[in-house]
This record gives C-alpha cells, structure tokens and sequence, in this order.
C-alpha cells in the first residue's frame, strides 16, 4: 500500500459530533473522533467526561441524540451489540461478561456457534476448533474446554479478547476493539501481558483503549483524545506529550494547589493520637495491620484492589468483624461489632458505592442527613421534627448543599450535592471523631470534588482523624498527612506527606505492586 | 454542573419503585392518589347498583367483615415495607384459631391475646431464621405457611372445634346506639397503633430504609436485623389476633379458616400503594387497600358473580398493581 493509498484510505472508524442528553444531564456535547487502520487509539477523561457513554454508543448500547458513526467511511446506525459486531465493533468489558459455568468455547461463541450446532445440539469437537482458531488470533494456549470460572483473571480477559476477535469472521474486514478500562483490576504482569497482547491485536484490528491511568495510555497508543464534560478537548501524540499535561487538560487546569487546598494541611505531629490500631486481622484478607492516626491527621491509605484496604477500613467501622487484633480511639478500646456502636463512638463512614450503600436514594435530604444520628433529633423514643428541622437547615447551609428543599429525594441532587448530605450526616451529633472516607470523590466533577477537599481540611481543622482511600495517587498524596501503603493485607510502606515535601506517585506505586 | 449519571448504567441496581412521595411526574402523582380514586369510584358504583349499600348498616356489615383483613393486611405490609415477605399470615391465623379454640375452656376471653402472643412468637421464630440463617422470606415463610397449618391441622385433630359459651362475646358484638361492631373497634385500634408508632418514632423512616437500600441503612447506623425480627413479630402478633377475631365470628376454629385470606391480604396490601419491593408504603394506605377488596367483595356480590370468581380477581388485582408501581426503567431483569 502506497503512502497516497494510506491518505486516501477512510478511517476505519469515524465519531463525528455525536450527542446525548439524559433528561438533567449532558453526558454526549459533540464528540468527534477517528480510529485509523491498526492504530491503537487512547481516550482519557475523569469519570462523567461521558467515556461509557460513548462506549455503549459504540457497541449499541445507547442510541445518541444527534450525529454520527461512520464505519469505512460509510454512515452506520448500531441498535444492538449484535449489530455492532456484525458490523466489526467489539467491547471487551471492564466488568467481564463471561458466563463463569461454562466453558471457554462456549464462552467466546456465545450467540455465534455457526457450524458448532447441528440441529439444536452442540457439536463439542466443532465448537473448540472454532473458538481455538479465536485463541490462536491472540496466541495464547488457554484450552477451549476449560471450565471459564477456573481460569485467573488475566487469562478471562485474554478469553473476553479472542471472544470479541470473533466478529472479525462476522464483519467484513477487519474489527474495532474496544478495551474498557482493562487494566483496572491487573497487577503488574499481568498488564505486560495484555500490552503484549495489545501489541498483537493491531496487525489484525484497530483499538481503543479507555483508561484513567496516564501513564498506560502514554506508553500503549498511537495517538490520545482526552474528553472533558462529554467533549473531545484535545488530540496529542504521546511522543511529545507527558502525564502532567493530559492530566492538566482531563481535570481542566492545574491539578496541585488549590484544587487540593493544600496550604490548609495543618501540621499534626505534636497532636494526640486519637485512633489507635493494633495487629488488626482480617482472616484471608489481612494480617497485623498496625497505625496510629492523630487529631485533624488524614492518612491515606493506599494499595490495589486484593491489598485489604477497604475490608480493613470496613471492619474500623464494624461492618467487617475483625479476627483478632485491637481499634482504640482516644485511648479507649473499641473493638466494634456493627456500624451503630461505631457511630456512637463518633466514627462515620462515607462508602464507595454513594448510591447503594452510602444514601437512602428515595429518602429525602433531610431524613438522610438524621439517620445515622436521629437520637439527636429525638425526644426519647420519638423524633421531633422541628428540631430535625432545624438541625438539617443548619448542616445543609454549613456545607452549601445545593437542594430545592431539604424534602426532595436525596437522588435527585447532582452527585456532589449527595456527597455532601452523605458527609453532614456524620456531623450531625457533633461529636464525629473517626472518619473513614472510601473514594469520597468517585463519580464527582472537578468543583464538586474540590468541596469534598475542602470540607475534609474543615474536618481536619476540628481535629477529626480521618482515613482516606481516594480514587488516584495524586488525590492520596495531596490530601494525606502521612500515607500507609498495602500490599497482600500488610503494611508494606509508611511515608510522610508534609507540604512541599510529598513523595511521587512514582514512589508510591513501586511500595503498591 | 452534574455528574453524569446516565440512567441504565448501572445494571446490577436492584428493582426498585417508583417514589410516589417525591416524584413529581404525572403518571407518579396519578398513581399516587389512584387507590383513594378506586375506592371512590367502587363505592360510587356500588351504590348506584344497589342504594342499599350506603346505608349505615350495610356499611358497618362490610366493615365489620373486614376486620381479620385489615388485621392481617397491617402487620404484613410492615414486612412488605422493608423489602420482605409474609406469605405466612393467613396460615398462621387459622392456626391460632384452633389455638383460640382449644385454650377458651382454659382461659376464657384470655384464649385470644394468647394465641395473639403464640402468633408473634411464631412470626419471631420466622424472623429469626430470616435473618439469622440468610434465607430469603420467600421461602421462610413459605416453608412457614405448611408448618402452621400442619401443626393447625395436628391439634384440632383435622376438625372444626365449636366454642360454646359467651367468653368471647367482647370480640363480636355491637356497641352503643349506632351498632358498632366491636371488631371493628378493636381492628381499628391495632390501625392507630402501628400508624402512630410508625409516625412518632423513627421506626417508619427506618423501615424504608431498609427496604429501599438495606446496605446504605446498615451502613447509617440502622438496626436492620433488630427491625426485621421485629416486623416478622408485628406480623404474626396480627396473624394470633385475627384468628381470634375470627373465631368469635364463628363461633369456631379450624386448621384452614382463614386460608383464603391470603391473596386479599396482598391484594390489599399492593392495592394500597405499598410497594411490593419494599421502601414505600404504610398503615393509611393499606386502610384504604383493604377498603378497596371489601367493596370490591360486596360489589361482585351485588352484581351476581359467583364468589368463585372471586380469587380470580384478586390474582389479577395484585398483578395489575405491582405492574402498575413498579419502575422498570430501573430493572436490569425480573427474577
């Protein structure tokens, strides 16, 4: 193929303005874009940047509002992933979609058998031979027959891979690949062998690789499209661009300082301890995690997924129970056995999953901000609605949560607004002296997670000890006073995090894997 | 500025309903005052079938039939309102009204709250195992329904049990100039319990909490297995009392008296609004639910339908008002 022949070619994938709206928000605001022939494209953008959304455009799921998807040059509209793939697009999912009970060749032609069902019974021996020459595509020696659950995790992805490499026989030509956040939940060699396999994938496909991890994105692709609020912002090439500048245009300016407040980082090494904990042990999960965290200290905690960090900071607030090992707080010993001892003790806890654990959605502002402390509303058994009234007006107006009234479903707040109530509640009986935050930032604009920021250093000033497990490295440096490292449920790094001393996220991540 | 949060993303969410409080939607606030609409529109209908109907004793007669019902309807919806099930009740009161039965020789009028008694400690046994061994209530008190009324059917021998004598007079009598029927009194007074309760302490909110996003009201603090033991109790505490009530209509329990109950008292219950997922509901609205099965009752009478029928309208019924209230937009399937 000439380089004329090259320039003429179409892309072989072509987004150009497409538009979604879902009733309040803007998820689609024009994005266009283009995939070449064996190109491995990166897309970067913060959660709501409208990457799923995109995503699921692609492969059938939604149907945008306006503009267009043009394959080959051609115009086509996608309505199912089964037309996806029969016009050569294919996901593979961040949360896999394979069939756990069933086997590999199964798996990969699901929906496809062809020629591997005569008359409504599979043709087993027809079946592995088909699926085999998807496995070969990616040259791997996972065997058909295997039951899929067996399997590691790695190796389900490269089945979900050589599973979506199947509609390039479906299509005319060759596939787009989509990859959703696939190194998510890798470790470290495990990510060498998907790159490895990336590597591959473009002599016969083209690729997107959705990620929030910059570095990844950098070293893997041709070419990066960073989004922001549902747009395409900007187009680099990874040879002449570098982390801090994707991430400055992700998030929409610098990303240190005042985003993170951190002039606020008040000193706290003179400062009493006030939670203690001794050889906590998690029996499968983790052993003797010892640390101490002061009055108004943030202590990051840090780890992958697997290192214990979350069901550690699970069982601090008693919704885990602890094998052995001892949690004080302010030199009292509590050992919890529920949330509701925790939360007299004046710990709180602000959940990853906001909508399923952290708020009643349904429920309103108000009777969200109380429950976790309604006795400070209540007369002996019975509640009293105007102090409950006047309690939620006080903490709704302390931390500017944006609400028509405090009645309206707590749902129907934007999600930094719901991060907020989630916060006040903790603060309603005045006594809060624990905080465990789990990601308090997932799913939040830039502004709102800047609140979120600024409301921890409040807390910190009112000599709160709080424990954060935050979404990025970035965030945990910023915040913390002192990060503790996880890996395989023991500590396996401590490091202060004084201002304009704070370790790279570098230094970091090598204590992590 | 929003976070993006696309309807259908999330595709494990569980089924939910719509919120009938808050939703501000037209088909929401419909639904909302669509039972209190039914009813009106059934008794309005039935009158001017039959002009009998409105008058004061005709209307205290339905009353008054319906007060194992409403009894029964109440401590269930409290089970349906954080998200579980009692298929339980209706078995449960029949065994109490062999209870209620056997124990009138022994303990006169005391036989009643004591079969209410045996009726909680019954329900709490189901609650226990609920909750404690993590099986679904479906099947708890499914597996409940054939033991209750096996251990009906074992006491009284498989046989009616006559109660003679005037023990339970208090339970089934009219009262003052206007007739009251004392059943009613006494079912109208469990109604204004659980509703007062439910509005002056914090157990209603609780309640909803649980059946709207159990993990978020473990989370806040909520004594989740404490309040499900307790709302299986309420359940099986109205079961004992509605047997009672219905053997001082009978003047006799038996090991099936009250088992045709079951399907109007979910009938009622998801008539009323309740929902049948869980997280919305209450004692007002299952008032009005059980209003709606008795004039309903009484219309298919006044029309002439064989009561045969009768079953075939509440199946449906219960059918067409969950598919009314649930959200589908939320499901990512229907088990």
């Amino acid at each position: 193929m000439t380089v004329q022949e090259m320039i003429a070619e179409p892309p072989m994938l072509e987004i150009v303005d497409l538009r979604k709206r879902y009733s309040e928000t803007v998820a689609l605001d024009g994005i266009s874009f283009e995939v070449r022939r064996h190109e491995v494209v990166g897309l970067i953008g913060e959660n709501g940047a409208g990457k799923s959304t995109l995503l699921k455009s692609l492969i059938g799921l939604v149907q945008p509002d306006s503009g267009e998807i043009r394959l080959h040059g051609s115009k086509v509209k996608l309505r199912s992933i089964s037309q996806a793939g029969a016009a050569g697009i294919g996901m593979v999912f961040q949360e896999q979609s394979l069939i756990p009970n069933i086997t590999v060749a199964e798996n990969i032609l699901l929906g496809s058998e062809g020629s591997g069902v005569r008359g409504g019974f599979y043709r087993w021996k027809e079946l592995a031979r088909r699926a085999q020459v998807q496995l070969d595509k990616i040259g791997c020696d996972i065997d058909p027959r295997a039951i899929t659950e067996t399997l590691s995790f790695a190796d389900r992805q490269l089945v979900e891979i050589a599973k979506v490499l199947a509609i390039e026989e479906r299509s005319n030509g060759e596939p787009v690949v989509l990859l959703d956040e696939p190194t998510s939940v890798l470790d470290a060699d495990e990510i060498e062998l998907l790159f490895a396999q990336i590597e591959r994938l473009r002599k016969h496909a083209s690729v997107v690789f959705v990620s929030h991890r910059l570095d990844e994105v950098l070293r893997i692709s041709d070419r990066v499209y960073v989004l922001r609020n549902g747009q395409t912002v900007g187009e680099y090439d990874p040879a002449t661009t570098d982390a801090t500048e994707l991430h400055r245009m992700m998030i929409g300016r610098d990303a240190q300082g005042s985003h993170y407040h951190e002039d606020r980082q008040l000193p706290v090494a003179e400062a009493p301890v006030r939670l203690r904990v001794t050889g906590a042990t998690l029996k499968g999960v983790c052993q003797a995690v010892s640390f101490e965290v002061r009055k108004g200290e943030v202590l990051g905690l840090a780890g992958v997924q697997g290192s214990g960090r979350e069901e550690l900071c699970r069982a601090l607030f008693g919704a885990m129970a602890l094998t052995s090992g001892e949690i004080a707080v302010d030199d009292k010993v509590v050992n919890f056995s529920s949330p509701r001892p925790a939360i007299r003790e004046g710990f709180g806890f602000v959940p990853a999953e906001r909508r399923t654990e952290g708020m009643v959605a349904t429920m309103s502002v108000a009777e969200n901000i109380t429950l976790p402390h309604i006795a400070s509303v209540s007369r002996g058994p019975f509640l009293d609605r105007r102090a409950e009234a006047t309690v939620v007006k006080h903490w709704v107006e302390a931390l500017r949560v944006k609400t028509p009234t405090t009645s309206a479903p707590l749902a129907s707040l934007s999600g930094g607004n719901q991060q907020k109530a989630v916060l006040a509640r903790w603060m309603v009986s005045g006594d809060l002296r624990v905080l465990i935050l789990d990601h308090p930032t997932r799913g939040l604009d830039v502004g709102a997670k800047s609140e979120v920021y600024r409301l921890i250093r409040d807390l910190s000033d009112q000599g709160i000890a709080t424990v954060l497990m935050a979404d990025s490295l970035e965030e945990t440096i910023a915040m913390s006073h002192r990060i503790i490292v996880m890996k395989d449920g023991e500590v396996a790094a401590e490091m202060a995090c004084d201002p304009g001393a704070k370790p790279s996220p570098v230094d970091v991540l090598e204590a992590m894997i | 500025m929003t976070t993006v949060h696309p309807p259908g993303m999330k595709p494990t969410e569980a089924i939910t309903t719509i919120d009938l409080r808050r939703t501000t939607g037209i088909r929401a606030q419909v639904l909302r005052f669509m039972p209190i609409g039914v009813l009106a529109l059934l008794i309005i209908s039935v009158s001017v079938a039959n002009p009998n109907f409105l008058r004061p004793n005709s209307l205290l007669t339905a009353l008054d039939s319906s007060t194992p019902l409403l009894v029964l309807a109440v401590g269930a919806m409290l089970v349906i309102l954080c998200g579980s099930i009692d298929l339980s009740v209706a078995a449960l009161a029949s065994m109490c009204s062999v209870l209620v039965a056997l124990w009138v020789p022994a303990l006169g009028g005391w036989a009643i709250p004591a079969a209410a008694l045996a009726g909680a400690i019954a329900g709490c046994v189901q609650g226990l195992v609920h909750v404690i061994a993590q099986i679904p209530s479906f099947i708890v008190t499914l597996g409940g329904l054939a033991v209750w009324s096996g251990i009906g059917l074992i006491v009284s021998g498989a046989s009616t049990i006559g109660v003679t004598g005037s023990e339970l007079e208090w339970a089934f009598m009219r009262l003052g100039p206007a007739r009251i029927p004392s059943a009613a009194l006494i079912a109208l007074a469990v109604v204004g319990v659980f509703a007062l309760v439910l509005w002056a302490t914090p157990l209603k909110r609780w309640y909803e909490a649980i059946g709207n996003a159990e993990p978020a009201a473990a989370i806040a603090g909520v004594p989740v297995s404490a309040l499900k033991i307790g709302a299986f109790t309420a359940s099986g505490l109205c079961a004992g009392l509605a047997g009672g009530l219905l053997v001082a209509r009978t003047y006799s329990g038996a090991p099936n008296l009250a088992d045709s109950l079951l399907l109007p008292v979910v009938a009622a219950i998801v008539v009323g609004g309740t929902a049948i997922t869980g997280g919305y509901g209450g004692v007002g609205r299952t008032l009005i639910g059980v209003l709606i099965i008795t004039v309903l009752r009484v219309g298919l009478s006044v029309a002439g339908v064989n009561p045969s029928y009768e079953q075939i309208v509440y199946g449906s019924l219960v059918i067409l008002a969950v598919s009314l209230t649930i959200d589908r937009s939320k499901f990512a399937f229907v088990k």
